[in-house]
């Protein structure tokens, strides 16, 4: 919705610039997105009178004006257009002026003569060239002779008229109307509004009754349909301030007929349609819901077909528009129509959104109903277009209003108490501020006399509180055996606060005089509340124009805004609760920060995938990962899938850093993937937390004495290692594994039993191929569930050994297909009771053995924690694991 | 006898004074105190001497030697310290050569943006709740109170799995998620991590998945003026202390009142700049009471217990925090970027 400023001043006097109007506007929750100014570049543009014109001494097409700008001394000003004449006034462009189109004026001299100043032409001064004389549309903009000189240009172009572009709530359809802004304003400012006054004078003796027939088949979705005769019509195009008005509020004018509609329904947001009267068979039409594959030709020429169900105005024939969104072709108002029958209706909100979205047409008045209009107010609208055709003499009008209103629309009350309302918003606002507020926004509100509303529900609450009063009284009275305290408990309120008091001595000693007193202030307080609610209660009546207020809590919305939102006090919530994350998300904070102090960095990506990335991964066609969540409207066909791996996001992220020339990455990345749980979708899908990493490049960053060295597998598995420390999660195994998208000789598994921790890899060639990574890429996955499921819950401190430990080195040979992993495990496994570790520190195949064998050197260290430990007592535990390895391996100590 | 010491003193003193490295300070050492160094042989010449005399010759020498003990080792320290001075002189390296550095992992702004909101109203009591991406659409909208046709379900042009089933596009089931987890009636403090998702075309200021994090709190007597303190309070945890906070009335079907919420600017606090377009404030926030109706869906008593919520962007705090003028940059996971954090 858009308005000139203007036109708000019609109706109500504004002492406000734009900004500031839109600014009350925006801060009573009526948003203005933005203020046109429509001077904007004539600040400094005037008009002047050619009081004198002269040739210029050294041009042949250059003129010397003297100006008359209404100021003391005439302006000096050099033109170079042809079609200017003594006598004549145009728009002066002064000195500093800076143009609607961008020009900037300075002083200057042309061929040596000063000019301070520049004539205006329309184009400079933005505007419109359509209809000025050819001349004019080149040369200067000539005005009035009679224009006074030393005018601001701006209002005597009538460029004064700013425009407010409000960017309305959904909420507030009442606000769609120049009289709904001008009601907000005159609460807002204080001023009296001048709202139309409406009358219309039916001079056609003939009755619209008699004439037409309107009828409503879908009630449901059409509460009413109103209409009225117009006959004698005289198309012509509309007087100039309707069409100002129109084009201000951004609507083009097209003749007085529609434009007299459009601007009813600008001023009070009540759409209207005009039909040819001559054009609509059987002068009949019918609110009613469109029977599939009907046809639909609208105003704009487009043939559609329905879709069945929406709904549709039609004569005796056919559908003649599609109700509320856009009027039909046939009867469309044309040079020929005499006869027009004018329609003004309520359609359902709902439906008529939904029409509007699935043809693709959204009006001025679909925007209108999708927000709801006031059902009270058709017929007003229809006598506000009969009253201003009919005061340009374009018509005359049919006596009645045709109007089916099956349901009239019951009015909306509310009942709330001030007390209520200040503790929803933490205000102090009287009885009367509150009272002042809805009245001046239209509401109807009376006091709620005493008791009478209230006493139900006041009795019932009184009844149940003595109820468990009695209750408890009795509990005590078993307790403390004080007979006269029961046999009182059924009495009446009065004697029962009676015998409570009585009671309190009795049972004085027995502990329960702090119970009885609590009841004596409970009681106070619900008397005291019972008291406020008698003399603060009311019942308001919402008015037509509001669908949005049904409940106390909208009042207090009402209240909140006009008093300004920043009249509310700052406190916070009473009392206290502990906050807390929970086991996982801190299990997750924990993982982030221990990846990221091992030198990696956290990556966030979106969420979707395609096929395409999975061929690019090689996940096989039967893989549970290829079975990913599709979305019905993805944002490109590129990505229409969820994903089933953070690795498709990964290497994503991976190939765009290569692509950039930035070849050392080190990423993670810890976010949910989507596993349905079928296909298609029927249910939510589970939506496991999973972690990847990816390591590439150099395994140092470059510099003058670091390892030149690229990343290799025991990089990644060196950084799972740290992770799995981190989370002080021990004793797991790691094998060979397999993996669609790693090397199958360089992929390692991590486990704890069957579960699988980590998976560990070289990516493979043809999928870094496939990603366009000309570079070894090392990746990691892993569930997070099975991370936490397995990481130590305590703390469990490694005691300091108190004697010192000896170390022997084993350095065998084995065949050279040997795991290492395996050596280790039988060492562990030999190692007696006094071993204490074994690392392996070094690995050698090369000349110096042969081909077929490699050499593994282990340094094996024992302990005992009970005393120092003899030498011959470690030598016969390093035997005893030499022997082993000879057996298990065929090895040989490395001589 | 006497003047021979004094002599051989005087000797000694000169060719101390003459050594000038340690080797030749240890020859002088010897030639003058050596087993067969001259004070010895001097010595040694005492048998010839008195027993009168001989105490007294005794003292003499050996204050000699004292004192070429005393003098050789002045000098050897002075040698010895002349000598280290030399070494280290050979011994130096160019320290303008950069040190050697080590791969340095970040986390991502996003998450530590998050990070300080969270620990912020964490400190406030706030427990951090989460629920699915991948919602029905009667927790992302009908339990908000859009119900099917609303018009505000414009404002969030979703993702559609199903008719029935989308990408969350709001942060805000979660609310409804976490109130049916409770005890009717039973106060919440929360706030509400997540990914959220809307159908918006990818560029500087929009993205079609973002983070969001939503804050609920339920109670007997909670109001509006709670909520503004609330907001306040956490705009000055995050912001800075001289940040204030402007309510503006607003309309989402869940709240009622409702108010979008304006941050004086990050960068002009107020005066008017590039980033806040010259007005001064900045919006971060939407946020209001939470409408009964939507206490009524999730088993809670409008007439017993009222309560805020709201909801906020963490990018759009992230980009203010860190300067940002494009969001893609958060998502584009350019290794130069994440290395800045």
């Amino acid at each position: 919705m858009q308005v000139s400023t203007k036109w708000l001043k019609d109706y109500i006097d504004i002492d406000l610039t734009s900004d500031e109007l839109a600014d009350k506007f925006t801060m009573a929750g009526i948003p203005v997105e933005n203020v046109i100014h429509a001077d904007e570049g004539l600040e400094k543009v005037v008009t002047g009178r050619i009081v004198e014109l002269k040739a210029h001494p050294d041009s042949d097409h250059l003129q010397i004006c003297q100006m008359d700008i209404g100021a003391e001394n005439l302006l000096q000003v050099i033109t170079g257009a042809p079609n200017v004449a003594e006598g004549q006034v145009v728009p002066v462009a002064l000195v500093g002026a800076h143009l609607p189109n961008g020009q900037k004026i300075s002083k200057g001299k042309m061929r040596g003569v000063t000019s301070n100043g520049m004539l205006c032409s329309a184009g400079e001064l933005k505007l419109e060239l359509e209809g000025l004389p050819i001349e004019q549309q080149t040369g200067i903009y000539i005005l009035p002779d009679d224009t006074p000189a030393g005018l601001p240009a701006a209002q005597v172009l009538g460029l004064d008229d700013d425009i407010l572009e409000f960017e309305l709530t959904a909420n507030r359809g009442d606000c769609f109307s120049v009289v709904g802004l001008v009601r907000e304003l005159a609460v807002l400012t204080g001023k009296t509004p001048r709202y139309p006054e409406v009358s219309v004078n039916e001079d056609d003796a003939s009755e619209s009754a008699a004439l037409v027939k309107i009828g409503i088949d879908a009630p449901d979705l059409c509460s009413r349909f109103s209409a009225r005769v117009l006959t004698n019509v005289k198309l012509a195009p509309s007087p100039e301030w309707i069409v100002k008005r129109l084009e201000g509020a951004g609507m083009r004018a097209i003749n007085n007929v529609v434009d007299v509609t459009n601007f009813v329904m600008l001023e009070f947001g009540q759409p209207l349609h005009a039909y040819d009267f001559d054009k609509v068979v059987g002068h009949e039409l019918t609110a009613r819901r469109a029977i599939e594959g009907e046809p639909l030709h609208t105003l704009d020429d487009t043939n559609r077909l329905a879709k069945g169900g929406e709904l549709v105005i039609a004569d005796a024939e056919k559908a003649a528009g599609l109700a509320g969104i856009m009027g039909g072709f046939e009867s469309e108002i044309t040079d020929t129509t005499t006869t027009v029958i004018l329609e003004a209706a309520c359609f359902n909100s709902a439906s008529i959104r939904r029409t509007s979205r699935a043809v693709g047409i959204h009006s001025e008045a679909s925007g209108r109903f999708e927000r709801g209009t006031n059902i009270n107010g058709t017929v007003n609208a229809l006598d506000r277009v009969a009253q201003l055709l009919q005061d340009m003499g374009a018509c005359k009008v049919c006596r009645g209003v045709v109007d089916v209103y099956p349901n009239p629309k019951a009015e909306v009350k509310i009942k709330f108490t001030s007390a209520q309302l200040n503790a929803r918003l933490g205000t102090q606002y009287t009885d009367e501020q509150i009272v002042d507020v809805l009245e001046a926004l239209g509401f109807e509100v009376d006091p709620i006399n005493k008791v009478e509303e209230l006493t139900d529900d006041v009795v019932d609450k009184f009844a149940a509180a003595t109820k468990n009063f009695s209750k408890a009284a009795r509990k005590i009275g078993e307790k403390s055996n004080v007979e006269g305290f029961m046999k009182n408990l059924g009495a009446t309120f009065g004697g029962l606060f009676k015998n409570a008091d009585k009671a309190q001595d009795a049972v004085k000693d027995s502990g329960v005089d702090e119970f009885v007193k609590n009841i004596g202030s409970a009681v106070g307080d619900m008397v005291k509340t019972v008291d406020m609610k008698i003399s603060s209660a009311f019942e308001v009546t919402v008015p037509d124009w509001r669908n949005d207020v049904r409940l106390p809590d909208d009042l207090s919305e009402e209240v909140a805004r006009i008093f300004g939102f920043d009249k509310i006090p700052s406190t916070l919530p009473k009392g206290n609760q502990q906050g807390h994350q929970s086991a996982t998300q801190n299990f997750i904070d924990r993982v982030k920060n221990i990846l990221s102090g091992l030198g990696m960095c956290e990556e966030l990506s979106f969420a979707f995938t395609s096929e395409a990335m999975f061929d690019k991964m090689q996940i096989p066609a039967d893989s549970k990962l290829r079975r990913a969540v599709p979305i019905m409207n993805p944002l490109t066909d590129e990505a229409p899938l969820l994903r089933t791996t953070l690795l498709a996001s990964i290497f994503e992220n991976a190939a765009r850093n290569f692509s950039r020339k930035n070849e050392d990455v080190r990423l993670f990345e810890i976010a949910p993937v989507f596993v349905p749980k079928a296909l298609p979708v029927t249910e939510l899908p589970h939506e496991p937390q999973q972690l990847v990493g990816l390591l590439m490049g150099r395994r140092e960053p470059k510099g003058w004495s670091q390892d030149a060295a690229q990343v290799d597998f025991y990089d990644a598995k060196g950084i799972v290692e740290e992770l799995l420390s981190g989370l002080s999660i021990g004793k797991y195994t790691v094998e060979a594994g397999e993996h669609y998208a790693l090397h199958p000789g360089k992929t390692a598994v991590f486990k704890k039993g069957r579960d699988i921790l980590v998976t560990v890899g070289e990516v493979h060639p043809n999928v870094a191929e496939a990603l366009g990574i000309r570079k070894k890429i090392y990746v990691f996955e892993a569930e997070i569930d099975t991370l936490q499921k397995f990481a130590a819950k305590k703390f469990s401190l490694e005691t300091l050994p108190k004697y010192p430990s000896i170390s022997r080195d084993l350095a065998i040979l084995v065949d050279h297909d040997t795991a290492a992993g395996a050596v280790e495990k039988v060492i562990v496994a030999n190692g007696g009771q006094f071993f204490k570790g074994v690392t392996l520190f070094d690995v050698y195949t090369g000349e110096r053995i042969s081909a077929d064998k490699k050499s593994l050197a282990f340094a094996i260290e024992f302990r005992s924690n009970e005393r120092t430990l003899k030498d011959a007592e470690a030598d016969a535990a390093f035997q005893n694991i030499l022997a082993a390895v000879e057996r298990d391996f065929g090895a040989t100590l490395r001589s | 006898m006497e003047q021979q010491i004094n002599e051989l003193r005087g000797r000694a003193a000169e060719a101390v004074d003459a050594a000038t490295n340690l080797r030749e300070l240890d020859d002088v050492r010897v030639k003058f105190l050596g087993k067969k160094g001259e004070l010895t042989t001097l010595l040694r010449g005492m048998s010839k001497l008195t027993a009168e005399e001989r105490p007294i010759v005794g003292k003499l020498v050996n204050e000699a030697r004292a004192q070429i003990e005393q003098i050789i080792a002045e000098k050897n320290s002075k040698l010895k310290a002349a000598e280290l001075q030399s070494k280290l002189a050979t011994e130096t390296i160019d320290v303008t050569l950069p040190g050697r550095r080590v791969h340095d992992g970040h986390l991502h702004p996003l998450t530590l943006t998050l990070n300080r909101v969270k620990e912020i109203f964490v400190s406030m009591g706030y427990s951090v709740e989460e629920g699915p991406e991948v919602e029905t659409d009667y927790y992302n909208f009908e339990a908000l109170n859009l119900p099917k046709d609303h018009p505000a379900r414009d404002m969030q042009d979703s993702f559609y799995i199903t008719e029935e089933i989308l990408l969350r596009t709001q942060t805000s089931p979660v609310q409804a998620r976490t109130m049916e987890r409770h005890r009717d009636n039973e106060p919440i403090r929360m706030i509400a991590p997540g990914r959220v998702y809307r159908r918006d075309d990818y560029d500087a200021s929009h993205s079609p998945m973002f983070t969001q994090v939503e804050g609920l709190v339920i109670d007997k007597g909670i109001s509006f003026a709670d909520l503004k303190g609330t907001l306040e309070d956490f705009s000055k945890k995050i912001f800075g202390e001289k940040t204030k906070i402007r309510l503006r009335p607003s309309f989402f079907p869940f709240t009622e009142p409702s108010a979008e919420v304006d941050v004086s600017c990050v960068m002009c606090h107020g005066e008017g700049c590039k980033v806040c377009q010259g007005t001064g404030w900045l919006e971060i926030l939407g946020a209001g009471m939470v409408h009964p109706d939507v206490l009524k869906m999730s088993g809670y008593d409008p007439a017993e217990v009222s309560g805020f919520a709201f909801g906020m962007g963490i990018e759009r705090i992230a980009m203010l925090t860190y300067g940002l003028d494009d969001m893609r940059l958060l998502y584009d996971n350019d290794v130069r970027f994440l290395k800045q954090f």
